[in-house]
């Protein structure tokens, strides 16, 4: 079967793993599309990294489908997975041998190591002159470069990091984000990144899928989803009352604080408004909230329940 | 390919320090059992032997005889553990410390990296019984002479060889002391694909073998033997036998090589089904 730069690099089709009767992934479908940088995120236990390692064929679905690159990866694993790369958090190597040593074995399991094609990664993370020291020398930021070497060296179409800003200091994490933004401009490569930084997803995801308890509760791109959510601060009279007011015209779906408001879907400021004065309301001042994915993030959990 | 893999396998078991906990444990035993048959009255009850038997103990009183009787108490205690400690390492212990996700990310079949794992195991095995071979009978050579070889076992074998011929079947005996070794590596090796700590797969191992020498042991167990592992793992001594049995010894070399592999099917088997999560 030929496959086209058009056909999705990931594709979920009602994915879902029981782990002795508990669900961690219900019914899960995902498309993520070529040439994206591609978040996902969800609380601990939202089923992120059992979904990664289905990706990765590290976990076995329960039911559902499951392509990488065009291929099932628990049918052909060796032709699904030939040109992925993937980080965990915390990336571990073989301590006791050298990063050019580690890197020449990880990638034995994919094709054998050519010295050029090392060096060249090895360049390209900055990580030359310490290359052949042994990993147990190298500071948690190396280590970091040398897990990026290692998925980089089988020349892969898709990146999977999962929470790759785990454990790495704020320079850590803005070295990451740097890099993740050349790999992308670069080498053109499709990531999927699973992470707890929202303002590290605002900033490189182009679309996101939010989970939680193993379901897909939001799936669009970053600015959908900043788009999608309208709040307000509204200083007024009685802001309990005012809530229940703007509840029952069902004009928002949420509220937080003493002055915050999620409006609904099509709802503007001035119907909002309009609702309160008409109800004889005093209203000190109105203004629209900037949106962070923060803000969506926490909203859409509060609407489900968490 | 494979043989790249299986060099990379090798060099992750043997560049790990534990690795060499066996070796130079067998040393010091070795150097330890050397020195009490030295300077104890042992030798005396092997020249009692040889000479009730017609025999001049002076001429078999050697390095080579010491050579084997160093080994038997190695092969049937140390060499188990030795062995066991880095099966139960080989997949636990990469999976505890999360090495093995990032090798079963790439694109290699379960089946094929268990298959060179265990195949790193095995070669282990034969270097760690060649070496102690080795070893012993280079010990044995600092403190004894090198004369004829007498190996007496009761109500098993009673042998006096010529240095030469001893020498011969010393080399072939580690053989099959090796096969000995990959089957308590793969007992260990099963446990280690199942999800445990590389700690209890080891332990697991050594657990299922000493059962097996307990049973082995009980006088009313006679009539089943066969059954029990080490009823084959003494077979490596009938290579010192006149005239050889080697259709007991071929029956015991190919029932071992089945266990072994039996072992590693069970344990591709669980590996094959296992999830792997951080």
């Amino acid at each position: 079967m030929s496959r086209t730069s058009h056909d999705p690099i990931i594709e979920l089709r009602h994915l879902t793993k029981r782990f002795s009767g508990r669900l961690a992934v219900d019914d899960l479908s995902l498309v993520v599309p070529r040439g994206e940088i591609y978040g996902l995120l969800g609380h601990n236990g939202a089923g992120k990294s059992t979904t990664i390692g289905m990706m990765l064929g590290q976990v076995w679905p329960s039911a559902g489908e499951l392509r990488i690159c065009g291929h099932d990866v628990t049918i052909h694993r060796r032709r699904a997975l030939a040109r992925v790369g993937a980080i965990f958090e915390a990336p571990v190597f073989y301590d006791y041998l050298t990063g050019w040593q580690n890197l020449e074995m990880l990638v034995s399991y994919t094709a054998p190591a050519v010295p050029a094609r090392l060096r060249e990664t090895i360049d390209w993370v900055g990580l030359s002159g310490r290359e052949h020291s042994r990993v147990r020398t190298y500071s948690h930021g190396m280590r970091a470069r040398l897990a990026i070497a290692q998925a980089l060296l089988p020349d892969p179409d898709l990146l999977i990091l999962d929470e790759p800003g785990n454990g790495l200091d704020p320079e850590g994490i803005h070295e990451m984000r740097h890099t993740i933004l050349r790999l992308r401009q670069e080498l053109g490569l499709t990531i999927l990144l699973s992470s707890h930084l929202l303002n590290e997803v605002e900033q490189l995801c182009t679309r996101i899928a939010v989970m939680n308890q193993g379901r897909k509760l939001f799936e669009g791109s970053v600015l959908e989803a900043l788009g999608r959510q309208n709040s307000l601060r509204l200083r007024v009279g009685e802001f309990s009352t005012a809530v229940e007011w703007l509840r029952a015209r069902n004009l928002i779906t949420a509220h937080a604080g003493h002055q915050l408001v999620t409006l609904a879907d099509g709802v503007g400021s001035d119907q909002v408004v309009r609702c309160l004065v008409e109800q004889g309301m005093p209203v000190f001042e109105v203004v629209a909230q900037e949106k962070t994915l923060e803000d969506f993030y926490l909203t859409l959990m509060k609407a489900n329940g968490n | 390919m494979f043989l790249i893999q299986l060099c990379n396998e090798l060099r992750k078991l043997f560049g790990k320090r534990r690795t060499y906990i066996g070796f130079g444990a067998f040393f010091v035993a070795q150097n330890l059992i050397c020195i009490l048959f030295r300077f104890t009255k042992v030798q005396q009850d092997i020249a009692t032997v040889l000479q009730g038997n017609g025999y001049l103990a002076a001429n078999y009183t050697s390095a080579l005889t010491i050579a084997v009787y160093m080994l038997i108490p190695q092969v049937l205690l140390l060499m188990p553990l030795y062995a066991t400690l880095v099966g139960g390492d080989m997949v636990a212990k990469e999976a505890e410390d999360g090495t093995l996700r990032m090798i079963l990310s790439r694109p290699i079949t379960r089946v094929r990296l268990l298959f060179l794992k265990w195949l790193a195991g095995v070669v282990f095995s034969f270097v760690l019984v060649i070496v102690l071979g080795l070893v012993a009978i280079g010990i044995a050579r600092c403190w004894f002479p090198w004369k004829g070889m007498f190996v007496f076992i009761p109500q098993m074998i009673f042998s006096v060889l010529e240095p030469g011929e001893g020498l011969k079947l010393y080399a072939c005996s580690q053989i099959f002391l090796a096969i000995n070794a990959v089957v308590a590596f793969s007992v260990a090796f099963m446990f280690s694909c199942f999800d445990m700590k590389p700690a209890a797969a080891t332990i697991l191992a050594l657990s299922l073998l000493f059962l097996n020498l307990v049973l082995d042991n009980i006088q009313f167990f006679e009539r089943y033997k066969e059954y029990f592992l080490p009823y084959h793992f003494r077979s490596w001594l009938y290579v010192f036998a006149h005239p050889t049995p080697w259709s007991r010894l071929g029956e015991s070399q190919f029932i071992l090589a089945g266990v072994a592999l039996s072992m590693f099917i069970i344990g591709a088997a669980a590996f094959q089904i296992r999830d792997f999560k951080s």
